[in-house]
């Protein structure tokens, strides 16, 4: 079957696209996650794994595909939203939620907004961590290395108290966007049915709740034990 | 019950509509909504206004043809129930009621609370059938289909088309509908030889009509008289996806989603 154009552009196509790109964003998380809990393996492990994941010349294909995908993801999701506000151009004078079975939320009506404010956290993080200040590893002689002190600069980071309240509520942000997005993106690919949706749901959430829990310990529990240590706990 | 209702008057499909405030006294707690939209409808003819315009039929729920959105929510407060089926003992004395049509650029209003839903019927004329010579009734049984299947196409096959999917919808969005338009002929043995043909057509057709995607939150679900459930949904996708990407990523995105099929 050849590839059709329009299977990318049509309402449903769009849904496919950002479902199938939010889920590899949120895979990604995990493997951030899991780069995160090697902080608490100790300084010099940390600092080699993080050495040998940014020395490891693989890392700009990945680093390109996955800002690839998030401009992707966003592109996508900001052309739907306006396509959207087009399909109802009188708005309601009065209009209220009609719970019962619906799972409308918080979440599934801010995805545009929380969307742009993990936007702007992701520029603010990377420049924390990434393209920000450096902190260098000496060598037995006591000169800087090549290898980056990330233990040392999370300690700093997160030795101040209103980075940590700045991450964990980006954290909420993020947590709030996955909420909805996680289990939306499953069924905009098409999974579950009439009895395996509601598990379906539940599920996408509690994944996301341990995800987020993760993100939200590592800052919290540096500022409670590492705090003031220089890198050097 | 004395009443006063805010309606949403448009003289024509250009015009510009405002909200306007009817008095409705003297309402029984017995009669229906469209019933009490009748009364004041009298009244205001006793007094040389233009009545309400607004759509029903049946008047018994199942015609699809009623389409009030009352206090912000499309056919009022009872769920799975369409406005005509709605009573004013559901109402307090001496409340305001806020009337208005379903809104979505797709259903241009034709007066007042009428709106044009022939993009439906255009969604369905794109492939919402199946090309056969239907010839003679086919003897009973003649084609079998398990009772699962033939349970889940009878209760896609509910919808009546009444578009308050669409308007409960925040982005006016169809897809409740053509789910269940899909999802119908898709469950059936004889709906299998356009399956795919179908879904795409049906889509494409969606598209053209100037509707919304779908965000998933199930206001369409919780407000369907019939309660079609934002499963078909998931099933549709499942067919486009099938219908529209290349093999493998077809082959990959529904090995995955039949894993969480159930049946």
């Amino acid at each position: 079957m050849k590839l059709r154009i329009e299977a990318f552009l049509s309402s449903t196509g769009t849904k496919v696209v950002i479902a199938l790109t939010g889920l590899a964003l949120y895979a990604f998380l995990f493997v951030h996650l899991a780069g995160n809990m090697m902080f608490f393996a100790g300084q010099d492990k940390f600092n080699a794994y993080s050495h040998y994941l940014i020395s490891n010349p693989l890392i700009y294909p990945v680093e390109i595909g996955l800002a690839l995908i998030f401009v992707l993801h966003l592109v996508r999701a900001v052309g739907n939203f306006h396509k959207n506000q087009r399909a109802r151009p009188v708005p309601y004078h009065a209009q209220v939620p009609v719970r019962h079975t619906s799972r409308k939320s918080v979440a599934s009506t801010t995805m545009i907004y929380t969307g742009v404010l993990i936007l702007v956290f992701v520029g603010i993080h990377l420049f924390h961590f990434k393209f920000g200040p450096e902190l260098h590893v000496n060598d037995a002689a006591g000169q800087p290395t090549d290898v980056k002190d990330l233990h040392g600069l999370m300690v700093t980071q997160f030795s101040n108290p209103l980075m940590v309240l700045f991450y964990v509520v980006s954290m909420l942000v993020v947590g709030t966007h996955l909420w909805h997005g996680s289990w939306s993106a499953l069924q905009s690919l098409g999974a579950g049915n009439v009895a395996s949706t509601p598990r379906l749901v539940s599920t996408a959430r509690i994944v996301t709740l341990v995800l987020m829990a993760g993100f939200v310990l590592v800052p919290i529990l540096i500022f409670a034990f590492y705090r003031g240590a220089g890198g050097t706990p | 019950m004395n009443l006063k209702l805010l309606v949403w008057r448009q003289k024509g499909p250009q015009a510009p509509g405002r909200m306007v405030e009817y008095p409705a006294p003297d309402v029984s707690p017995d009669m229906s909504f469209l019933e009490m939209l009748d009364v004041v409808n009298e009244g205001l003819i006793r007094k040389g206004e233009d009545p309400i315009a607004f759509d029903s039929d049946c008047r018994e729920g199942i015609c699809g043809m009623c389409s009030l959105v009352v206090n912000g929510v499309p056919h009022g407060p009872d769920r799975a129930a369409t406005v005509c089926q709605l009573h004013m003992r559901r109402f307090h004395d001496g409340e305001t009621i806020v009337v208005e049509p379903w809104r979505a650029a797709a259903f241009p209003v034709v007066k007042d609370l009428i709106v044009d839903r022939s993009a439906f019927d255009r969604i369905v004329a794109a492939g919402g059938y199946n090309t056969v010579k239907a010839g003679g009734a086919p003897d009973g049984n003649s084609i079998l289909i398990p009772k699962d299947q033939a349970e889940q196409a009878m209760d896609a096959a509910q919808c009546i088309g009444c578009g308050a999917c669409v308007a409960a919808c925040k982005n006016a969005s169809a897809a409740l509908f053509v789910s269940a338009k899909v999802q119908h002929l898709a469950s059936v043995p004889q709906g299998q030889p356009e399956r795919y043909r179908r879904v795409r057509a049906m889509i494409a057709q969606l598209d053209r009509e100037g509707f919304g995607s779908c965000s998933n939150e199930g206001e369409c679900e919780a407000v369907c008289p019939k309660q079609i459930p934002i499963a078909n949904i998931a099933a549709m996708n499942r067919d486009y996806v099938r219908a529209m990407m290349p093999g493998p990523l077809a082959l990959a995105l529904g090995g995955i989603t039949e894993a969480f099929e159930d049946d």
